[in-house]
């Protein structure tokens, strides 16, 4: 399909358009901070905004996600009835999410979706109902080092369309048949309008002033990495907290409970994170993890060097900067990896 | 902790102390009571509980 | 500012190339504007690194217990009013021994609160904070502006009442005034102002957004319980999930195991990620110690903790 153009005054049509068969969705200011919202007036809708201070993540893998319900029935042969979740009812759109966030759902994907024995029911229903509309960054923060990251700030990986804000009007690149569906209507652009996004995004990642070596990284072993001096200072003055975890996109680690409440009870998937002791607590009393280092070494090792090993070069990380920001003791990721790459 | 809970908006008189000696049987019959009729006269309690049961 | 900076990094080289302490524990400058971090020099070039600032916001105090044993030794650390009252708790509750610690007493110059900061800018990114006298100079992409500091400091910096170190090995500067003039009782338990009825919302309507970090409980120097209660799993007394039970569960419990120990240093706000105004929970609570029992944590090494002792006079009115 060829790109589109939507003159940013008619957005409210466009958006009630899609309300028809989507529940949609944007960053909009929610206490002052840019957050996602659903969209019920299209001019609350930001543009110029660098990220939302939480990653959408919880669209697919919301902090507690109920798995399924049971209840002891004495006269069942089981002696038990369990009953499955129902799937996610309505069709959803995510619109202007940025590039790196959609580029973490599709490193995601290579984990909870892998073949049919790992295959992550939960995950999958809500990314095959929900159409990723991303919005080029013309804008990138200090904190930003996506294209260190197999990413940029016009990556269309995992997006199924992607708007470049060109002021008055919004150039729609559908990328799958999902974005056709979204930008299925709309005039074509004009080869103007096409070159002044090309522009706007060499612009940005020419603005992305961080960058992260990667190179030795990928060449070390695993084992040269993990015994790598440098881990006996990064740990110093973390407080092995989740902040890190919880606004990462790519962050995925959970904990199963089952809660009862007298014969009836629900499984539940809450986040859980590698930053905590007991997240590795063996029943034995023995924790492979039990020491502050062992815990922050696995964060980065994870993300820079068994996701890449494992997943064909993949990285466990967009370099969108959250953590950077968000960090209360400001342990920088970007600081770490050169550290690893040095 | 009494006061912290009334704090956060837990009604008073949900949340009692006594101190009764076992040899204070009286004592004890009276502050049942007065628990009970206490907590009844508030009804069911409308914070800090977690229902897990679907929701029909 | 800049000449107790200096003296820190003079002092910490010289500690250091003497042999009289392994480690001096500081801040350094941040790689992200107005978040200065907790640093750990070893040696006189890394004490080259050590800094002082209004955006030293973690309470380093934190690091003199979360350390494996036998790690380090003799330790300096830079302290200003609540983090050397956050030494003496912990001097008072044994988790430290005095002698093991060389506190570098610096007067604190009230920490900004980069919220506030940021809340001047709303969704804009601010690119450079630096300090030139009594003001910030805040820049971004398309703007530069000039902020008081004093209009954006941390809540808890406004109505401290102990700037300076209550206990100290070496002064890294003049003392200063020991407060800001702000009155504690009349800003802590906020909710105190609200009906009964209308609390549970306040309280609930603050902690929505919280995403179960912990980052409250883990900047926190009160906080060195080898297991925490929302980490025991044998019972779990605090369900995982983000049910607002569960949530308040955490919340309640997490201030009411600082009754009478909190510093109200203001690290726990300053470590939340979500912007909980977490304080509201403590400042109620040590208000009503101060009430009770006459008592602020950490002032004095010599005075006992009201809730580690029993006293025939303790108030009771909360037992029929």
């Amino acid at each position: 399909m060829a790109d589109k153009i939507l003159a940013k005054d008619k957005l409210g049509d466009f958006l009630g358009k899609l309300q028809a068969d989507y529940e949609v969705y944007a960053p909009q200011e929610v206490e002052g901070k840019p957050q996602w919202a659903p969209v019920e007036e299209s001019d609350k809708v930001l543009w110029d905004f660098s990220n939302t201070h939480t990653s959408p993540k919880d669209f697919f893998f919301p902090q507690t996600e109920i798995m399924m319900r049971f209840k002891n029935v004495q006269d069942h042969e089981n002696g038990m009835v369990m009953e499955a979740e129902p799937p996610l009812a309505n069709k959803r759109l995510l619109f202007n999410i940025r590039p790196c966030d959609a580029k973490a759902f599709q490193v995601l994907d290579l984990i909870f979706v892998q073949d049919e024995m790992t295959n992550d029911l939960f995950w999958k229903d809500k990314r095959d109902k929900t159409t990723l509309v991303g919005l080029a960054c013309s804008d990138p923060c200090p904190s930003c080092f996506c294209t260190s990251m197999n990413c940029g700030p016009a990556s269309t990986t995992g997006l199924d369309a992607l708007v470049f804000d060109l002021g008055d009007k919004l150039l729609v690149r559908a990328l799958t048949e999902k974005g056709e569906a979204v930008a299925e209507g709309l005039d074509d652009a004009a080869e103007a309008d096409q070159a002044a996004a090309e522009e706007q995004t060499k612009a940005a990642e020419a603005q992305i002033s961080s960058s992260v070596g990667m190179d030795k990284v990928n060449e070390r072993s695993v084992m040269e990495l993990y015994e790598a001096g440098m881990w006996d200072r990064v740990y110093e003055n973390c407080l092995n907290c989740g902040t890190c975890t919880y606004v990462c996109p790519t962050c995925h680690c959970f904990d199963i409970q089952d809660e009862t409440q007298g014969e009836s009870g629900r499984r539940v998937r809450n986040w859980d994170n590698c930053m905590s002791w007991l997240f590795t607590m063996h029943g034995t009393g023995h924790n492979p993890r039990g020491a502050k280092k062992d815990r922050v070494r696995q964060r980065f090792m994870h993300k820079f060097k068994y996701i890449p090993v494992k997943r064909d070069g993949e990285i466990g990380c967009v370099g969108c900067g959250r953590c950077v920001l968000l960090c209360p003791v400001n342990i920088d990721v970007r600081r770490v990896v050169n550290d690893m790459n040095a | 902790m009494k006061s912290l809970l009334e704090y956060v908006g837990i009604e008073p008189g949900r949340l009692h102390f006594s101190w009764i000696s076992s040899a204070e049987a009286t004592k004890f019959q009276e502050t049942v009571v007065e628990v009970t009729e206490s907590v009844k006269a508030l009804g069911p309690a409308k914070h800090m509980i977690k229902d897990i049961r679907k929701v029909a | 500012m800049e000449a107790v900076a200096q003296k820190i990094r003079e002092t910490a080289a010289k500690l250091l190339s003497e042999g009289k302490v392994d480690c001096v524990i500081g801040y350094a400058q941040g790689t992200v504007p107005m978040r200065d971090y907790p640093y750990f020099a070893y040696t006189p070039e890394e004490a080259q690194n050590l800094t002082w600032s209004p955006f030293c916001c973690n309470n380093l105090a934190n690091f003199l217990i979360r350390r494996p044993k036998g790690e380090i030794g003799k330790v300096a650390i830079v302290a200003q009013g609540c983090v050397s009252r956050s030494i003496v708790g912990l001097i008072k509750e044994n988790q430290i021994a005095r002698e093991d610690v060389y506190i570098l007493g610096v007067p604190s110059p009230g920490m900004v609160d980069r919220r506030k900061v940021q809340d001047r800018f709303p969704l804009k990114t601010i690119t450079e904070v630096t300090v030139d006298g009594e003001d910030l100079v805040v820049k971004g992409k398309d703007f530069e502006e000039r902020i008081p500091q004093k209009e954006v400091r941390r809540d808890n910096c406004y109505t401290c009442v102990q700037r300076n170190p209550v206990i100290v090995d070496e002064m890294m500067g003049e003392e200063g005034p020991s407060d800001w003039g702000g009155n504690i009782d009349a800003v802590a338990a906020p909710w105190e102002k609200l009906e009964p009825g209308e609390r549970w919302e306040a309280f609930i309507d603050e902690v929505d957004s919280c995403i179960r970090c912990y980052a409250c409980r883990d900047a926190c120097p009160l906080c060195y319980c080898h297991v925490c209660f929302v980490d025991e799993a044998m019972p779990q007394w605090c369900g995982k999930t983000q049910d607002e039970a569960d949530v308040a569960t955490f919340h309640i419990l997490r201030a009411f195991h600082c009754a009478g120990r909190c510093t109200d240093c203001g690290a726990c706000e300053s470590a939340c990620p979500q912007g909980i105004k977490v304080r509201r929970f403590t400042s109620k609570i040590e208000k009503d110690i101060r009430e009770l029992y006459d008592y602020s944590p950490g002032m004095d090494l010599e005075a006992t903790p009201p809730l580690s002792v029993y006293r025939p006079n303790d108030p009771q009115e909360f037992i029929k």
